[in-house]
């Protein structure tokens, strides 16, 4: 079944309401409304995007910063709700975003596979199960008692890849390609992407690496400003948006 | 297959209780987290949570039974009142502020991964509940000092503990939104939170009130919770079928409340994280 679509998105929409002085405070919020100088001003941070990925396929989102793409990453990820439009995802989401969130330094290293796992979507009691394997392909079996806050920012990064990536999952989602660790762990977590997109994962991915993104992806789509000004092959969307950049 | 529909209708409160249901998992793992870190992790272990009410309660002992020689009038103990009034006031205030703080500085993870924010303010609240339940110890031990045991009945108190969680989780998700919304909102809740202590009968007990205070003191749902919990624990203090009504009311209220309005703001919110 490779025509069958894991993301469909259709004419998805976000835009929030945000005071034009930036007020965060009680106070001045008070101040401002018994003024009457409350004003607010829609920001459209996404407007009518509509695509689809199916199973195996590599969609590229390309676009300047600021332009929407990982609130792209996030509205498909489930994170944020769009306000229009709709969002289907059908089976398990691996999100690759800021790998590590939801790490406590202050737990050990099997702890935190287990809590970071669970966070992801899988149950207790499967990655207790996985806390070996996981360590032993992160290599840090030796290190898997000890609190992750005295780990260095690589084996944290390893951890996380390791833990996210433990299965296969439907649909993957990438913002930026990982560079973590050193040469071989780079070469082993490249391999290991290329193995999921090869067993027929979707794969959503966000780059300023151009030409990764022309190695990778099947199709592309250029965001401005929120908008979708350009969805084809990569080759094409990258060329419309490098002129446009150019200018 | 797992599929996400964003236009899926969601029936909020019970569509929010249902997925802490199917996380329960994910809901033990972050009370033994935040259990784990406070207790393992330190030197002195459990006395660590137990420090500051213990020293709270030392500090008003001495002011109010050495300086003004209070005495409750039905001749019960003061210190064991005293103490059960400190533990329960910090069993709120402990699952409301962390509660609030998981979500409103949750952003590294509620902004990354899909997960109900819901389930880190239920965490909150039932991994003060578990501190609470450590604290019934020192308490046991006071009460036996003064010669008293508990009651019979005191499991009761697991009821009170079971609607201070439903209170708390309802009250933290308003008040996370609060946070998101406004930086100041924490001092200006500290404010409330100090305000309400003194209105509830921590170190006085309600019948030496005049009538108009005693009604505004008995409105606070807190005042409830307290005289329930004394009563079944045994330190000396009666409650009342009203008590129960207002326990029982103003938790469930603040539940769904909290709920329903969470499920309305969080959307708007998340963006702000």
């Amino acid at each position: 079944m490779t025509d069958e679509l894991i993301v469909e998105a259709t004419e998805v929409s976000l835009a929030y309401r945000r005071t034009r002085h930036r007020v965060s405070s009680l106070k001045q919020t008070a101040i401002d409304t018994i003024n009457r100088r409350m004003s607010y001003e829609q920001f459209f941070a996404l407007q009518n995007v509509s695509f689809s990925i199916a199973r195996g396929e590599t969609l590229s989102v390309v676009g300047r910063n600021g332009a929407g793409k990982s609130t792209l990453l996030k509205v498909i990820a489930r994170v944020l709700p769009p306000n229009s439009g709709r969002v289907i995802v059908r089976g398990h989401v691996a999100p690759m975003i800021e790998l590590g969130a939801g790490f406590n330094p202050e737990l050990t290293g099997a702890e935190n596979i287990v809590l970071y796992g669970t966070l992801l979507g899988r149950t207790p009691k499967e990655m207790k199960n996985r806390i070996e394997a996981i360590a032993e392909w992160s290599d840090l079996t030796e290190h898997l008692d000890i609190p992750i806050r005295a780990y260095s920012s690589g084996m944290t990064a390893r951890l996380a890849f390791a833990t996210a990536t433990d299965v296969t999952p439907d649909l993957l989602i990438i913002d930026e390609i990982l560079s973590v660790g050193d040469a071989d762990f780079k070469a082993k977590s490249a391999a290991r992407t290329q193995e999921m997109m090869n067993a027929g994962c979707a794969v959503l991915l966000v780059s300023h690496d151009l030409d990764a993104v022309r190695r990778l992806s099947s199709r592309a789509i250029y965001l401005d400003h929120g908008i979708p000004k350009l969805i084809g092959s990569p080759d094409e969307v990258i060329e419309n948006y490098l002129s446009d950049v150019a200018h | 297959m797992q599929v996400y529909d964003s236009s899926a209708k969601q029936i909020p409160v019970i569509s929010q209780i249902k997925s802490i249901y199917e996380n329960r998992g994910l809901l033990r793992l972050l009370v033994v987290r935040d259990l784990t870190v406070r207790y393992k992790r330190s030197v002195i272990g459990v006395w660590w949570s137990l420090l500051n009410p213990l020293f709270t309660t030392a500090v008003m002992f001495y002011v109010f039974n050495t300086v003004f020689k209070s005495k409750l009038p039905n001749g019960a103990p003061f210190l064991p009142y005293l103490l059960s009034g400190v533990l329960l006031i910090t069993l709120f205030n402990q699952g409301l502020t962390m509660g609030a703080d998981a979500i409103a500085t949750g952003a590294g993870v509620l902004t990354k991964v899909y997960v109900r924010p819901e389930i880190f303010a239920a965490s909150a609240s039932i991994s003060s509940a578990v501190n609470f339940l450590i604290g019934l110890g020192p308490l046991t031990i006071v009460l036996l000092f003064y010669h008293r045991t508990p009651t019979w009945h005191f499991p009761m108190i697991l009821l009170v503990i079971f609607f201070m969680t439903l209170f708390t989780t309802g009250l933290s998700l308003l008040l996370s939104i609060a946070y998101i919304y406004f930086d100041d909102s924490r001092s200006l809740i500290n404010i409330f939170l100090t305000a309400l202590q003194y209105m509830t009968p921590i170190f006085y007990p309600v019948s030496v009130l005049g009538p108009h205070t005693k009604d505004v003191i008995l409105l606070n749902p807190l005042t409830s919770f307290l005289e329930i919990f004394r009563h079944e624990f045994g330190n000396g203090a009666i409650s009342t079928l009203r008590n129960w009504e207002i326990m029982v009311g103003s938790s469930v209220f603040a539940f769904i409340i909290g709920f329903y309005i969470f499920s309305r703001q969080w959307p708007k919110v998340v963006a702000k994280l």
